[in-house]
Parts: C-alpha cells; structure tokens; sequence
C-alpha cells in the first residue's frame, strides 16, 4: 500500500471534525493497509518520534539553491503559511518541471525505513541531490508528508485515544489492554502491529510499559456533598508525573508524555535499583528543598527535565526526589483493580519495608506522599489555602474506593487547586508594545479551546521577566502567521499559564466570558497546545465561585 | 519618465482617476462619472450619475442596485471617446461581462487589468492579452505559493466530497455572484447527480446567467421549511455571509466548506471554521499574475489590491519590469 493512501488519510483527518467519523476512517485505513504501514502510520499519527532529519531552515535553503529562488521571497512566503514543509509543498506546485518518472507506489514503509533514512547517510551534496531527486519523483499529494517527516513536523489533529478507539473497535480488543500496548515506545514493524491487534493477551509482552495514567478532573461541586471520609487528600505537587517501573530487575522511568527519562535523572534509577522487590509507581518527580522539606520551584526542576546524563554537580544543584502516590503493580501483581484504599495500604507496608530492608539509603531520593486529614469540607478548603506555604498548587482529592482506570475518567481524582482563577492558555496574537517595550511585541492575546478550536479569551501584558520577553518576542517574530497592522497572529504552540481576579460572563466577547486583571504567571513551555484549557474549564471556575 | 502628478491615471482618495476625462474607476463613493470593471460589490457604489460598463456588467449591476441608473454600456473591444481619450473594455476572465479596461491618449497606453484569472472559466469570455506601456495590476495572490489546480480537479474533489457522505447534507460557501456559477457550470460535467439547491442571493445571479446563455446545472432555490431529509446527500451554495450566526441552525447534520484561493493554506483553513476548504479563485495565481505583465509588454507596472511588496521586488530584481507606486 502506498504513501498515497496515507497522504489521503491525513487529508481526511485534517479536515474532519468528528471524533466517530475519524475513529471510522482511522479504522477504515488500518483495514485496507499492511501491516508495516500501519505500525507506521501509528508512528506518526501517535507523535511517537518526531524525529528531524532535517531543519525548516534547511529545506528552505535548498529549495532557494535548486530552484534559484531568492531567500527573501520564501520567507515572506513562510509568513503566510506558518511553516516551513508546507511553504516547501506548495512552491513545488509551482514547478512545472516535475515531470520525471512518478515514484507512485512508495509504501510508507519503504519511504520511512530506507529512503529517508538513507540520507542521513549521504554527504550534503549527495543529500541535497536526492532531495530533489525524490521531490521530482513523489507524485504532488505526497509533497506535504515527505516534508513534514523530513523536518519532524508531521503532526494532525488525532489524540492516540482515538487512535485506542479505532484499533479496538477493528479488533474487538478492549481499548484498556490497547491503550496499554501503545504505551512507551511503540517500536514501528510487523510485529509490533501484530502484537497490537493480537486478541491473545498476554502480560509479559506489557513489561516494559507503563500503565495508561489515572488523571485528575477539575474540582466539581456534587463532591461537597459526600462525606469527607470517603476521599484520601494529598498535596497537588507541581512536579513531573511519572511512573517508577521496576520489572525482572529493571527500573525505567516514564512521563505522562510517555517519555523514558532514565538518562536525565540516573541517581534515582541507581537508587531504586537496589531495592529487592518488582514494582510500578506512580508519583511526582521534584526539585527538594531537603531542609524544609518542600518541593523548589518548578522553574528549578525545567533545568533537569531536557538534561541528558547531568553531571554530579548539577545533580546536587538540583536534588530531585520522587514522591509515590500510588503502587499498581508488586512483584508482577498487577493491583489497579484494587480499591485505592487498599493500595494504600500495600504502598506504605512495601515502603516501610523497603526503607529498612534495602542495603542503601532510599530516604534521600524517594517517598510516599503525606496524606493530609481534613475533618471536614471548610477544614479542606483551609489546607488547601495553605498549600502555598508549602509550594504545592492545592490538593488532590481521591475516592477511596476507586480503581486505577485510565485516563480522565469522572468521579475517582478531582484535583482542587489553590487559586481556582487560573487557567492554562495558548498565544494567539501579539501587539507591539509602546513606550520602554517599543520595537518589542509585548501585548499578548490568549485563547482557550472550544472543541476544536482556539477562542481568545484574555490579553495580558504583564507577568514576564525582561529575559522571557526577549526569547518571546524572537519567537513572535518566527511564528507570525499574519499581520494585520501592528498585530501579528501567531502559530498556535506557546502556552500559558493565566491568572486573573475575577471571572464573569460577558456578551461582549467570542468566549461568553471576562476576566478581570489578567495576567501571566508561567510560561508552560512543558505543555503543548492540546494540555490548555478548554472555555469548559472557565466555565467551571465560573460555577464554582457563583 | 512624467511625474507622478501627470501621470493620465492615479489615485484619488483611494480609488482610481484619470483627470483629463474626468472618469473614476470602480470608485467606492458616489462619483459623476465612473466606469465599472465588474459587479462585485468592492467594484461599484451606489449613486453614481452615471455608470459605463460592458453589457453584461450593467445588467448584473442592475440585479444589485435596481434599474433606475443610469448605465451606458459598450461590447469589448468596442472604443469610445471620453476628452480626446480613446477607452475600451477587453475580457479580463474573472466573472461574466468583466473587463479590463484600456486608455489610449497621445499615443500612450493605459490598461487597468480589473481582477482578472487566465484558468478555464465557461462562465465568462477568456482573459485577452493586451498590449500596453503602462499596466495597473490587481495581485490579491501576489506570493508563489499560490498555484491553482485545474478547476475540473477542484469540481470532482467537490462532488466526491458530497458523495463520501451521503447522509449529510453538504455546505458549500461561496461568493454568490460568479463563483457559484462557475462552481455550478464546472459541478454539471462532474459525476454529482444529486440536487442542488442556492440561496436567494446565488439563486437570482444564477437566473441572469442563464438568461444570458450561460450554461449552468439546474438549482432549487433554498427554503427555509425544506424539510431535513429532503437535503440529505444535496449540495447547497450559500453566501459566506451566512457561515457565522443563527442561519445553519435550519439543517441539521451538515458539512460545510469554503470554495475560495486562500483555503490553499492550511492555517488559514483551518482558522476558517469550515470543516474543509476548496481552493480555487476567480483572481491570478502568481504566475498568472506574472504571464500577464510579461505578455502586456508594459514597461511600468502599477499593483493594487493585495500586498504587491513581494511581487513588485521579484519583477524588479528578476524580470528588471520598472514596478512604480501610487502616492495613495
């Protein structure tokens, strides 16, 4: 099957807006392809590696070379179009001289396991020369993924939940066990599709993944009205959340984002690997301030999180512990479907053992969270007003009598954040500033999401240190879509975090909503466009304060 | 080289003038006398005295303004006499009747291209290539990035579109006046069999069309008590102008889509709204816009309408075209 199809296939996911009529053609396509192009289009589709084979800038000076275009006019074109494999796509449309033998049953396999990587093997003449080579032969539609795939862009509007739903209703499998199978490091090949779709399942070959992570709800107000017993409270740390694997002996660190991150913290998979027992945790990754025994801010813990294999000073600079919160699985003992409460118990049973039994000191590196016992809902509302003071960002509320489900699944965690008036936004527009900030485009408009799409929702002007201005504005002047006069609308990819003093409906705005004294808290370069708020979550602070 | 002040045609309060006749052109407040490229509603004004146009210009205007105008109207090609000034209109493609206009005076010659496309059009007469010193040029697409498809590929993608969801009711946005007919003359030599229906504003153009013998499929004009199964697997046209507000609260179960160049660009496709977007376009691509100064032989070039910045340096860095500037 060809690249053909998957260009297709993206075509259509780009321009459908519901979920059931993705998922069909998500199943559609997975239906009539190999199974080595669908590991594939898994691959891309799921953002599993973006690797770059080469840069936007890259691509746009080689097209300049070939085709004797001036540098200068490519980048007023990049303006318009916000990105460079698709600036790329659409001025060899404007090539007539395309005409060689067509490349039109390319598989995407074949493209993605030997023809591209292939050039990384070639000097830069020869790299440059098969470039134009394959730009001549791929037939016009494909132009947009080779270069997405070349400069690590490839992205569309597809979740891997949908992609879970898909795969599991073309296979009948429950979409827990192929969630979990498309955990970690989806490795793209026949067996790895198989496996996928595989109605036998078997534990073992989930070993080195971590289970699909339980996520938190915003705070609802039916919860007031159960009883407070009924709930475990902990601290909401603003760390990394993580699952702590160890499994026959080996231990491997994953985010939420999937990511294995043993290379850049090593002195807690050193550490963890002493212990005797196997098991999986999840918890909190943080800067400690060891002395008063609080979490460092979490700009402390960004100087760790992209540091590949840190030196032993940086690792005293910044000493991290990781903070579990939950055990799912105890030596191959698979316990989510234990109540939590139970779980609980078996977490502080194996950590009291392990902190005796294991040969080295664990207590410098790990810890299971305190729990926190409020005796009733005004006492929680206290605490949880009081977590500043302790550097956490609210609390975290749990059924005692949940299961680890995956996902955002309603009534098992709510989280209850300290200043409910916040939310996290995506960067829309810029303004050029006056005054001290002129010739710097320091008014920002944010916006939240509805469905799929981006609603502004607040402009804030304030918030940003001289230093994040600086690196922001190059950005602005990078990503520019469009200006209209002194505003500039930007690719959507920067998110915010946006506090404000008061949230009120308003007929005035696109949003429905105004807030008062907004302003910026955090730049979230942790968070990509799809973790912002939705205007659902603003009309949920709304609620909640009426 | 003259000056900007004697230059036969300039800017006047933001439109078109040429002095010596006493003539505007598609000036956007009432004048005495204004000649009209076309019958798009940013190329005319109400209250004009006295209007000059092609034939079937005047009687598209006519539909829009009513018929108490005056309008003097001439064939292309056809020259006439305004102060010792030789004018006449020449098709320029873009929708029916519109035209180019030429000025000949002093043996120096004028052409204000109106907005223009060379693309297959069966709506309306082909583009004419005219020969000319000085050439005012429209260049809404002046980047390289657009390149448009062959309309035949757009009206299948269209008709494939429909016919992948039967069960919907698809909604097609489009300028009322040319687009739709030319979308409509294009869809009738597609596979699409099903029913096509327009709103008012399309339905009336697509009337005058066909009175003037152009050849366009057949459409139901859209009522409002339709009821909803009857549209399952139909095609309808609407107006932009409709595409925001209380309008598609009528249907039920819909898709919709943008039939305009600029949903060639996939942010602005996507900022759009429209669940997809078609692009083709009744203005010049880039090489259009190109093949036309080079083939008008003009030795100075005039843009407006659109951002000319990138396209006035190309023609003066890799084709030496002299590209001047009003003073606006």
């Amino acid at each position: 099957m060809s690249l053909k199809k998957f260009s297709e296939l993206f075509g259509d996911l780009d321009s459908i807006n519901s979920t059931n009529n993705k998922i069909e053609v998500l199943k559609n396509y997975f239906l009539s392809n190999d199974p080595i192009d669908n590991s594939w289009a898994i691959y891309l589709l799921t953002g599993k590696s973006n690797k770059r084979f080469i840069s936007g800038r890259y691509l746009k000076n080689l097209f300049s070379q070939i085709y004797e275009y001036p540098q200068w006019l490519i980048d007023t074109c990049y303006l318009k179009v916000g990105d460079s494999a698709e600036v790329i796509t659409l001025l060899l449309k404007n090539k007539t001289n395309l005409r060689k033998k067509k490349l039109s049953n390319i598989s995407l396999n074949e493209l993605l396991s030997e023809t591209i990587p292939a050039l990384s093997k070639l000097n830069e003449y020869e790299k440059n020369l098969e470039i134009k080579n394959l730009w001549e032969k791929l037939p016009e539609d494909n132009h947009l993924i080779f270069n997405k795939i070349l400069t690590g862009t490839f992205r569309v509007g597809v979740s891997i939940g949908l992609i879970t739903k898909s795969i599991s209703k073309l296979t009948n499998i429950e979409e827990e066990i192929i969630s979990h199978r498309l955990m970690g490091d989806f490795k793209p090949s026949i067996d790895s599709y198989q496996i996928l779709i595989n109605k036998n399942i078997n534990l073992q070959e989930l070993n080195s993944k971590p289970f699909p992570f339980l996520l938190a709800n915003t705070i609802e107000d039916k919860i007031f009205k159960n009883s407070i017993n009924d709930f475990q409270f902990e601290w909401k740390y603003d760390g990394i959340r993580m699952q702590l694997i160890k499994r026959s002996g080996n231990v491997s660190l994953w985010t939420r984002g999937q990511e294995l991150v043993n290379q850049s913290f090593p002195e807690l998979v050193e550490k963890m690997s002493h212990i005797k027992d196997d098991f999986v945790l999840d918890g909190e990754l943080l800067v400690w301030n060891f002395k008063e025994q609080i979490a460092f801010d979490f700009s402390l813990l960004q100087k760790r999180i992209n540091r590949k294999s840190p030196t032993r000073s940086i690792q005293i600079k910044y000493p991290i512990i990781f903070i579990a919160y939950d055990l799912l699985e105890i030596n191959g003992r698979d316990i989510r479907e234990i109540k939590l409460e139970n779980r609980r118990i078996e977490l502080e049973k194996f950590f009291s053992k392990w902190q005796i039994k294991t040969e080295n000191n664990i207590s410098d590196i790990f810890k299971i969270c305190d729990l926190i016992f409020p005796k009733d809902w005004p006492d929680a509302l206290t605490y949880k007003e009081k977590s500043r003071e302790n550097n956490t960002e609210g609390l975290i509320i749990k059924k005692k009598t949940s299961i680890y489900s995956s996902g955002r699944k309603k009534g098992i965690w709510w989280k209850y954040k300290v200043d409910p008036m916040q939310l996290d936004a995506v960067l829309i527009y810029a303004k050029g500033g006056s005054g001290r900030r002129a010739g710097l485009y320091t008014d920002y408009s944010f916006a939240l999401w509805k469905d799929k799409e981006l609603i502004k929702f607040a402009s804030a002007y304030s918030g940003l240190t001289n230093i994040e201005i600086k690196e922001l504005d190059k950005w602005i002047r990078k990503n520019t879509i469009e200006k209209f006069g002194p505003v500039r609308s930007l690719k959507p990819e920067m998110v915010f975090e946006i506090s404000f003093e008061k949230i009120q409906i308003s007929k005035r705005h696109k949003s429905g909503i105004a807030v008062r004294f907004p302003r910026i808290t955090k730049w979230r370069k942790d968070k990509k466009i799809n973790d912002a708020d939705s205007l659902d979550n603003a009309y949920e602070l709304m609620k909640k304060i009426l | 080289m003259r000056t900007k002040q004697e230059y036969l045609i300039r800017y006047k309060d933001g439109n078109l003038y040429c002095e010596l006749a006493d003539i505007w052109i598609d000036p956007s407040k009432p004048v005495k006398k204004a000649l009209i490229t076309h019958a798009h509603f940013d190329h005319f004004t109400f209250g004009c005295e006295e209007y000059i146009s092609t034939k079937e210009t005047a009687i598209l205007l006519k539909e829009r303004v009513g018929d108490n105008i005056k309008i003097k109207t001439f064939e292309y090609g056809e020259e006439f006499k305004i102060n010792g000034i030789n004018i006449s209109f020449h098709p320029s493609g873009h929708i029916l009747g519109s035209s180019q206009i030429r000025f000949i005076f002093a043996e120096e010659k004028w052409l204000i291209s109106g907005d223009f496309k060379l693309q297959r059009d069966q709506t309306c007469k082909q583009f004419e290539i005219v020969k000319t010193d000085y050439l005012i040029s429209e260049c809404t697409f002046g980047l390289p990035i657009f390149k448009w498809d062959e309309s035949n590929k757009i009206a299948n993608d269209i008709s494939k579109w429909i016919t992948n969801s039967p069960e919907k009711t698809s909604l097609l946005f489009c300028y009322s006046l040319g687009k739709a007919q030319r979308l409509l003359n294009e869809l009738s030599q597609t596979n699409f069999k099903g029913n096509i229906y327009s709103h008012g504003s399309i339905h009336k153009m697509n009337n005058r069309y066909r009175e003037l013998g152009i050849d366009i499929k057949d459409t139901i004009k859209i009522e409002n008590k339709k009821k909803i199964d009857e549209l399952k697997g139909s095609l309808i046209l609407l107006p932009p102008s409709l595409s925001k507000g209380s309008y598609l609260k009528n249907f039920k179960n819909i898709q919709t889509a943008f039939a305009s160049g600029w949903m060639s660009i996939r942010a602005l496709r996507k900022r759009s709204g429209y669940d997809k977007g078609f692009a083709i376009s009744d203005h010049a691509d880039w090489d259009g816009i190109l093949e036309v100064v080079k083939k008008s032989e003009a030795k100075n070039v005039f843009f407006h309408h659109g951002d000319s910045e990138a396209l006035s340096k190309y023609l003066v860095e890799k084709e030496s075209i002299n590209v001047l500037l009003f003073g606006k």
